[in-house]
């Protein structure tokens, strides 16, 4: 218990981490926001010196760091994370527009990770050295090695521009998500099959096995109640680890396809100088892989208890 | 891209490593690369932005042996001009990352107590990260552009080499031969710098090649996005980009910078098991 206790500390302070960066990031920026906010405010008129300073000075720009910093923080704890530079619209209603759709994305891709990956990896542990094994291998090296922006135009010119089943872009339909999350999922299919594999080769060479297996059990039974369960911490690990990493394929992937969801609206955040966007992007993305992060420790602890400070 | 997967899978079984002396091979890996880097002026049949709108689009001819793109330029030639930018790049994010982590991890290791925890903990975090995310939101500050890049990329590749070098650093420190310099009184840089540093670097080593491989992929990510080098550049991945509205009709003009990317990052890979293998038998088990 006191595990736990000491992990939720460390999340809270990964989460103050987020937020402090998230916050600084605005004023780290090139350009002055306050000009830029005041800008708006006056229709696009450039604002004399003058009516900057008062506005500065009335807005708490001149205020010491720690001061703009817990009054940006409870604003956001508040749901306020204010306006986008470029479309005025609040930014806490553009994320949770995104949200959804890259959770939906992320979702589907570990799921289609998953469900190529289980099979192929329990396969390739009990043939080891056939052709399965060398396929989960042959799919681990390629997967590895081909930018997910290229395999994403791959798909698109196969699927969509020659054969014409799916959508090139944009979102919509499911049909626009099975690209997408194709892409991002079959990226991780190796590597996970790989770890799969290793995992229950580890596990099939125990003395539990043996006694399972010279007891008569149906060979099925043995790999799928005696041998995977045990395999399952080393591999959920793998997994939590990439459930956050998957990000870093979802941000380029999306804005490969179109696809409007945190990874583009970042993306088009930053190629627009939008301040608050970024601020925004910034903060979900770092709570939600703290949260992933956490999580992941727990479910691994659950699933075996000897795992102790598996992440 | 993920930085961990590439060091964590082994991508040959111990077995088959063994029954394959590599010889030469891997090293190509490395070598060829760096040759076409330095040897592109010479090999090229044209240079890298001599464009006509006249040669546009023409196909694969003995002049073009690859063809001409949109520009009417010579894809091999750019192809080849492109090894001195994306894996250039790369290697100047893993080199300042390898140096600026390492140095941090050699230091928090030596260090220890509360300096190391603390340290470490800063360390974890940037690990857990999402590391193009991170990049990204760094190139919002830092701006657009090759050096923006290299930057950034480095800013967040570094925690890795910080968390190894520590590891090895704490392993090695209970070894008896720093114990007996110790007690003869050498001084605990000069333990540091002569002593342990000599021990690890091949442990460090081994995690270049696959280190190299993440920072190619991620440099021509985020270029192809429009945050690396200005158009015109002969990047990887700002051709795939230019390629990308030709797509149709002209595959080639995407397919061949991909291909090249694919080849070139299976090659490190390669490269990468065999050093392991070489070098640190052991290390499959050390977390990256």
């Amino acid at each position: 218990m006191s595990r736990l206790v000491h992990r939720l500390i460390v999340s809270v302070g990964l989460l103050v981490a987020v937020s402090i960066a998230g916050f600084a990031i605005l004023p780290a920026m090139p350009g002055d926001a306050a000009e830029v906010i005041l800008m708006e405010r006056m229709d696009g008129e450039i604002p004399t010196r003058e009516a900057l300073a008062a506005f500065r000075a009335d807005a708490g720009f001149d205020d010491i760091w720690p001061v703009q910093y817990l009054r940006w923080l409870a604003g956001v704890l508040q749901g306020d994370l204010g306006t986008s530079f470029r479309t005025d619209d609040p930014v806490l209603s553009d994320l949770a527009l995104a949200l959804p759709r890259t959770l939906m994305l992320g979702t589907a891709a570990a799921l289609v990770s998953v469900m190529l990956a289980l099979p192929l990896g329990i396969a390739a542990a009990l043939r080891p050295g056939t052709w399965i094994d060398r396929l989960a291998m042959a799919l681990a090296v390629v997967g590895m090695a081909t930018p997910n922006f290229w395999l994403a135009l791959l798909g698109m010119l196969l699927f969509s521009l020659t054969l014409g089943w799916l959508p090139v872009s944009g979102h919509g339909t499911w049909l626009h998500l099975v690209l997408p999350a194709l892409v991002v999922g079959t990226a991780l299919t190796g590597v996970l099959a790989r770890m799969v594999r290793s995992a229950l080769l580890e596990v099939l060479g125990a003395d539990f096995i043996r006694t399972a297996r010279a007891k008569g059990l149906h060979p099925a039974r043995v790999v799928l109640a005696h041998a995977f369960p045990n395999a399952a911490a080393p591999v959920l690990t793998v997994l939590g680890l990439h459930l956050g990493k998957m990000f870093d394929s979802i941000v380029v992937v999306e804005a490969v396809f179109g696809w409007p969801g945190l990874g583009r609206l970042l993306v088009d955040a930053i190629l627009a100088r939008d301040g608050p966007v970024i601020q925004g992007c910034l903060l979900v993305i770092g709570t939600a892989t703290v949260v992933i992060h956490l999580l992941t420790d727990i479910a691994v602890n659950r699933v075996d208890p000897r795992a102790k400070g598996a992440v | 891209m993920d930085r961990r997967a590439h060091s964590s899978i082994p991508l040959a079984s111990p077995a088959v490593r063994s029954a394959r002396p590599a010889g030469l091979g891997p090293w190509l890996a490395l070598g060829l690369p760096v040759l076409l880097m330095v040897l592109a002026p010479h090999l090229a049949p044209h240079p890298p932005d001599g464009f006509s709108l006249a040669d546009r689009l023409q196909a694969p001819s003995l002049s073009h042996p690859l063809g001409t793109d949109a520009m009417g330029r010579c894809v091999l030639s750019r192809l080849l001009y492109g090894f001195a930018v994306t894996p250039a790049a790369a290697a100047a994010v893993v080199a300042s990352a390898a140096l600026i982590g390492g140095g941090l991890g050699l230091l928090l290791g030596m260090a220890g107590g509360w300096v190391d925890r603390v340290g470490m903990r800063i360390v974890d975090g940037g690990l857990i990260f999402p590391g193009i995310a991170l990049a990204l939101a760094l190139s919002a500050i830092l701006g657009l552009g090759m050096t923006a890049l290299v930057v950034s990329l480095s800013a967040v590749h570094w925690a890795e080499y910080a968390r190894v070098v520590r590891t090895l650093v704490v392993s090695e420190l209970g070894r008896p031969y720093v114990l007996a310099a110790t007690a003869l009184g050498v001084r605990r840089h000069v333990i540091a710098l002569r002593h342990i540093l000599p021990n690890i670097t091949h442990a460090v080593i081994v995690l270049i090649p696959f280190s190299l491989s993440w920072a190619i992929l991620s440099f021509a990510g985020l270029s192809y996005l429009g945050l690396g080098p200005e158009p015109g550049s002969p990047e990887w991945g700002l051709m795939i980009a230019e390629g990308r509205a030709h797509m149709r009709e002209y595959p080639r003009l995407m397919l061949a910078p991909g291909l090249t990317i694919v080849c070139l990052v299976i090659a490190l890979n390669l490269l990468g098991d065999h050093l392991r293998a070489r070098l640190a038998p052991g290390s499959d088990r050390l977390r990256l």
